[in-house]
């Protein structure tokens, strides 16, 4: 039996969560300034004590008892999670209210607790988080499911919440529509996994379906259901055929909110991804040939495969070449977002052996570059707005020498620069495809590599070749710090990481242990 | 993953030798020899952040080396006759598919440390500490503008010089070959106003370049044939397949030559040595004479597994070492900046070391690289205070008779002293070490390089002369000078200069104690790097210190056995016996009917004293000779290009202007130009315009508007949908 009170007892980092974001929902009603400025600490507070309370329940027998498909997912995870979550906070802390806060101060406008956004603001944003930990340990669909709507629909809200502007409105109702098909196609997916299974609960449906491969290969319905699935999540990694809304969006959004949107849903979407991967198994199904010989087939089950490579390689591609095309930071960004998601597809399609850990390694090196990148960009405005063009940030060396070498040096990680940890993230990433038989794949991926450091050497250009213009005049810093340290710690981050490369090596390959792919045994026993 | 060191130390258990290494985490310590260093650099930094107006930064550095320099004298007396690997921390250890021989790449942070490590790094920061404790007062003048940078670069060099040498693998050693390039860089385009200096510092960054490309090839290549790049396990891998005929592994020794011949300054890459005299003087000793440029025969030696089992790759390198001496000592013998002939003579030396690595003794190798350490500094310092005093005078035409003017007594007695080392004056430690190269050049088993023994000789009398020109016409004769018009290369310091210009005079100020005391400690090292001989030749005992630290390392077998009787070295002995067959003992070969030590010795003493004695002549008993002498030469076409070709450096570089940047250069435009024409105008363009042409074709269906991208998606599913089902109706028929 399930203990009850051992499962809530793991849930004790989104309890965590969950609290503080209500704690800032009321925080940042406060008529008192200080109050309200405390909100981003409160967040910080909790992020750091999820990873605490992360520590402190994660034991062997818990875990054990939560009959997870991906036990030790979650203490990886959920740590990347709550790490790059203090630096999407800090990202946030400059722009969100400013100016609002700011005439305030002044004393030009007075208090107006309907006009503040700073609690809801920081609520959805913890709620988020909390959503992508839950998808990290969801034992069955509705877990899952819910953990997913969990992290995507506060996002609707932040994306219209931060900013009055016309185009934020347009560019939440856009998001909201095209999630809600998505998430329909998801659901659709899963309602068809049910009926190939008829359970719900992971480690049962993947017992159903190793059973159903044994005895003649895995049902068209389930094969399909699972197709479904995968397409109804490549909206939340922003992959095609799922990825159109992603540069609308991200440009119409404030740009703390289209950082987090880089990283949030895709670090959900990717663990939701493998989880339901996880349920057919990467390690050779047995498939039944002509002549009614069962031969064993390395890897996902051929559609999937073959539909995840195709997904990758248009990713990869459309998002490249989609980037090369913009003008503006935000859409260039949103590119670069779709471009790395299908880098990451790669890793996935190579599955346990290598590649799941590879893709989280990954993962954290994104992760850590999107608060670089999105850290210098918060940490500029021009006229009160915020900076969205490559002609903003000329002459940048001149004015900021340290954002500009700390653009520079997460756009350098972003094409893969070495010894930067973007490069070395990249390059176990191509190691393990070649490794795992994906040779076409690895080299589509570096050939992509070459093409995206078109648009990230414009960052470069801009920041450090291009002379100071009548436009970049008026770039000035914000007056908050947050994201100049969330920029400076990220960025010195992406140098001093590979110094701890085998360990990161190490605890991004944990994220597999424990996860037994029964398809390796009938694979092996179909041999004999 | 398995840890590196456990691995080891399972492999081990068997025979102790030279190259059987063990974990020692006891000895983790040994890593502040690096890490002091490095925190002094980024004290440094800070330093030049907060804008540090104190010689604080000098402090920082000398206490940093004196440290480190006391942690390799405490390893010293700690590091048995194996070698040991010290973990510092796990960096790379990455394994793949089943993590076999091949399926693995470990390139931790490891300490690899036997006693060519030690040996190594104790002139190595010994001469460091010294020398930054020289240029705290030498780089006075700049207190407050470069001297935190000159410092910080300075500790960048000492870290990266001690990551090369005491790294445990050769990404650890590739790193530290790059960080001291990249210091290199740094200090010889200190000066970065004075565009000589600059030209110069890109000069020495880009033909080493050149070298480092073959040293990260033979990286790579190691890696494939012997499927890792730790060295303990390099060894057991070179010991199981010692001669693969592969092509592969039969060019490691040429790529890894290729490297060493690029930061050592050897034909065909030593141009950029002599222009890196443009950085301050005390960085000339450091660097550019008494260690960095030293790290090429180190890598030789250090790899030495790899060169033994291909005897023409070493065959090269002795060539390639002879020639370069000999080259080197014409030019030298022409110039009349004294930096710069101190800077061919040590391209010259260096070619004696490389001589001696490719006969096959590492030992003879080694013992001149310390010696040479010692006295190549010494003279580098001397020079640099004479240029401190004079205001930048070097010309060796324009300074005379040092020795008599006050204040410069001590440094032009120790500058003479010097010169009878690098002359290697009978009974000096220079001469010690020459010899040894000489002997094992006339006594080598490969009959292609006995030739060069005569070339050695023939070079020691040339330096003799070159050496004791410099020294008789600015030390001796009559007292005369005129000032330079430069301060150390720059601008505003001197007040002593500006007062006593009102009065048309000047007056030369000698060094203060921060310039004296190094001066005299590294004379006295000097004088001690030859007492492992002295003893020998006082008390018949045959034991050498540096002899032992060789054989007890990884160039073991570069160190005859049987030659000076029995090794105290007992460690080298079951190795040595069973891979040095052909360093067979030396006394049975005859030069000239005498045994090859003795006519060595003779010889050189002979070439020696010729060469001092021509040099007494021409240049301090009748000076007007050696014009004389130019104007005859000059006077006849078949003798005008000895002096031209020697004045004028051979015209090497000319040469690699025409032949090498010249046609890169055309190269270049034309490549530029179909660029611009061909690939930006129509290629890129066009293939830029294909997707917004893509995109224009599809707008109507998501031009922002929301419902087109939703039957975008839609429509996308069903394709997606539609394609599985037709694979897999497909694959069920």
């Amino acid at each position: 039996m399930v203990d009850m009170s051992q499962t809530v007892a793991l849930l004790a980092p989104e309890i965590v969560l969950f609290v503080a974001s209500m704690l800032v929902a009321v925080l940042g009603l406060s008529r008192s300034t200080g109050v309200r400025s405390l909100v981003p600490w409160v967040c910080v507070v909790a992020l750091i004590g999820s990873i605490l309370a992360l520590d402190a329940v994660w034991t062997p027998e818990r875990i054990q008892g939560a009959r997870l498909l991906f036990p030790m997912l979650g203490k990886y995870g959920k740590t990347i999670v709550a790490l790059i979550g203090i630096g999407l906070v800090a990202v946030s802390a400059g722009s969100i209210d400013r100016r609002y806060e700011e005439a305030v101060a002044r004393g030009r406008a007075s208090f107006d607790a309907l006009r503040v956004v700073r609690g809801e603001y920081y609520a959805f944003l913890l709620l988020s988080l909390t959503g992508a930990m839950l998808v990290m340990s969801a034992p069955d669909l509705i877990w899952l499911f819910l953990g997913l709507e969990l992290v995507s629909l506060p996002t609707y809200i932040m994306v219209a919440v931060a900013r009055t502007g016309r185009r934020s409105m347009e560019a939440a109702m856009k998001y909201f529509f095209l999630g809600a098909l998505a998430t329909g196609i998801t659901l659709y997916g899963f309602a068809m996994l049910y009926g190939a299974t008829g359970t719900m609960q992971l480690i049962p449906m993947r017992d159903v379906l190793v059973a159903q491969a044994a005895v003649g290969g895995l049902s068209t319905t389930a094969i399909v259901g699972t197709i479904l699935t995968v397409l109804g999540l490549c909206f939340k990694l922003a992959a095609v055929p799922m990825h159109f809304y992603a540069p609308d969006v991200y440009e119409g959004a404030p740009l703390p909110v289209t950082a987090f949107l880089s990283f949030t849903p895709k670090i959900a979407g990717f663990s939701a991804l493998i989880t339901v991967l996880g349920i057919v198994g990467w390690s050779g199904h047995a498939m039944v040939d002509h002549d009614g010989v069962r031969i064993a087939y390395e890897g996902l089950p051929q559609p999937i495969t073959a539909v995840l490579w195709m997904v990758a390689a248009l990713t990869m591609f459309l998002g490249n070449i989609g980037g090369i095309l913009q003008t503006s930071l935000k859409r260039t960004l949103a590119y670069s977002s779709i471009a790395n998601s299908g880098y990451m597809l790669v890793g996935v399609i190579i599955g346990p052996k290598g590649g799941i850990g590879a893709m989280y390694l990954f993962m954290l090196g994104y992760g850590v570059m999107t608060v670089a990148t999105f850290g210098v960009l918060a940490a500029l405005e021009r006229k009160g707005e915020e900076v969205d063009s490559f002609e903003s940030l000329a002459g940048l060396r001149a004015s900021h020498p340290w954002l500009a070498f700390l653009l520079t040096v997460s756009a350098l990680s972003l094409i893969g620069v070495p010894p930067l940890f973007g490069a070395l993230a990249k390059i176990v990433l191509v190691f393990v495809a070649f490794e795992g038989g994906q040779a076409t794949l690895a080299g589509v991926l570096l050939l992509n590599t070459a093409i995206g450091a078109v648009y990230y050497l414009r960052f470069v250009g801009a920041a450090v070749v291009n002379p100071i213009n009548a436009k970049s005049q008026e770039v000035v810093t914000v007056s908050h710090r947050w994201p100049k340290v969330a920029a400076v710690v990220a960025g010195l981050g992406l140098i001093v990481l590979p110094a701890f490369l085998s360990r990161l090596v190490d605890a991004s390959a944990t994220t597999v242990n424990g996860y037994i792919d029964y398809g390796e045994t009938v694979a092996s026993e179909s041999k004999r | 993953m398995i840890a590196a060191p456990a691995m080891l130390s399972s492999v081990l258990a068997l025979a102790e030798g030279p190259l059987d290494a063990h974990a020692a985490p006891e000895l983790r310590w040994a890593g502040l020899a690096l890490l002091l260093p490095l925190a002094s650099s980024v004290l440094c930094l800070l330093c030049g952040w907060l804008k540090v107006r104190s010689k604080l930064p000098a402090a920082l550095t000398i206490a940093a080396l004196g440290g480190a320099f006391a942690t390799i004298l405490r390893l010293q007396g700690t590091v048995g006759e194996t070698p040991v690997v010290v973990n510092l921390f796990d960096w790379i250890d990455l394994t793949w598919g089943d993590g076999s021989r091949f399926h693995g790449f470990t390139a931790n942070v490891d300490l690899y440390i036997d006693r060519l490590t030690v040996f190594w790094m104790l002139f190595v920061t010994g001469l460091g500490t010294l020398i930054a404790l020289y240029a705290s007062e030498y780089m006075e003048s700049d207190v407050g503008k470069g001297y935190t940078r000159f410092f910080g670069a300075v500790s960048i060099f000492l870290f990266a010089m001690g990551c090369l040498v005491m790294g445990g693998n050769l990404v650890m050693l590739y790193l530290g070959w790059e960080g001291v390039g990249l210091a290199s860089y740094l200090l010889i385009g200190y000066y970065f106003t004075k565009p000589e200096a600059v030209a110069a510092a890109k000069k020495a960054f880009i033909v080493n370049r050149i070298g480092d490309l073959g040293l990260a090839l033979a990286l790579f290549l190691i890696w494939q044939c012997y499927g890792t790049v730790e060295y303990a396990a390099l060894w057991k891998a070179i010991e199981a397949a010692p001669a693969s005929s592969e092509w592969t592994a039969q060019a490691i020794p040429w790529l890894l030559m290729l490297g060493a011949f690029g930061k050592s300054a050897q034909l065909p890459l030593y141009v950029w040595l002599p222009d890196a005299m443009e950085g301050p003087t005390p960085v000339s000793a450091l660097i550019h004479a008494a260690t960095m440029v030293t790290a090429g025969v180190y890598l030789i030696a250090r790899m030495f597994p790899l060169f033994v089992v291909n005897p023409d790759a070493l065959a090269a390198v002795a060539w390639v070492g002879g020639l370069t001496a000999l080259l080197a000592a014409t030019i030298g013998m022409a110039q009349y900046d004294m930096k710069r002939i101190w800077a061919y003579s040590t391209i010259s030396q260096l070619g004696y070391m490389f001589l001696g690595l490719g006969v096959g003794t590492t030992f003879g190798a080694s013992y001149h690289v310390f010696t040479h350490a010692f006295f190549k500094a010494l003279l580098f310092l001397t020079a640099g205070a004479v240029m401190h005093g004079f205001a930048g005078q070097l010309d060796i035409r324009k300074l005379s008779g040092l020795l008599k003017v006050p204040g410069f007594r001590l440094v032009s007695v120790l500058a003479v002293l010097g010169c009878f080392w690098l002359a290697a004056f009978p009974f000096t430690a220079a001469f010690f070490s020459k010899d040894e190269i000489l002997v094992s050049a006339f006594t080598a088993k490969d009959d292609r390089v006995h030739l060069l023994g005569w070339i050695g000789l023939l070079v020691a009398a040339l330096t003799a002369y070159y050496t004791f020109r410099v020294c008789f016409r600015v030390f001796f004769g009559p007292v005369k000078f005129e000032p330079g018009h430069e301060l150390h290369g720059h601008d505003d310091h001197d007040h002593a200069h500006d007062a006593h210009a009102h009065h048309g005079e000047f007056h030369p100020h000698g060094p203060r104690w921060a310039i004296r005391v190094p001066l005299v400690l590294i004379a006295i090292g000097a004088i001690l790097a030859g007492w492992p001989s002295y003893r020998t030749m006082l008390h018949h005992d045959e034991s050498n210190w540096v002899k032992t630290q060789v054989a007890q390392s990884s160039a073991f077998q570069g160190v005859a056995a049987e030659s000076h009787g029995s090794l105290d070295g007992h460690a080298a002995s079951s190795h040595a016996s069973a891979h040095t067959e052909d360093a067979h003992a030396d006394h049975g070969h005859l030069v000239l009917g005498m045994d090859a030590h003795t006519a060595v010795g003779r010889l050189g003493s002979l070439a020696c004293i010729v060469g001092i004695l021509v040099s007494l002549y021409v240049h301090l008993i009748n000076r007007g000779t050696a014009d004389a002498l130019r104007r005859t030469l000059m006077g006849t076409v078949a003798t005008r290009w000895i002096v031209v070709g020697a004045e004028r450096k051979w015209m090497v570089d000319e040469f690699y202007d025409w032949v090498i940047r010249l046609p890169l250069r055309v190269i270049a435009n034309i490549l530029s130009a179909i660029d611009e024409l061909l690939l930006d105008a129509g290629i890129v363009n066009g293939i830029g315009a294909l997707p917004a042409a893509v995109g224009r074709v599809f707008r109507p269906l998501y031009g922002g508007v929301v419902q087109g991208y939703a039957v975008t998606m839609a429509g996308g599913v069903a394709l997606v949908a539609a394609w599985v089902i037709w694979i897999w109706l497909r694959g069920a028929n």
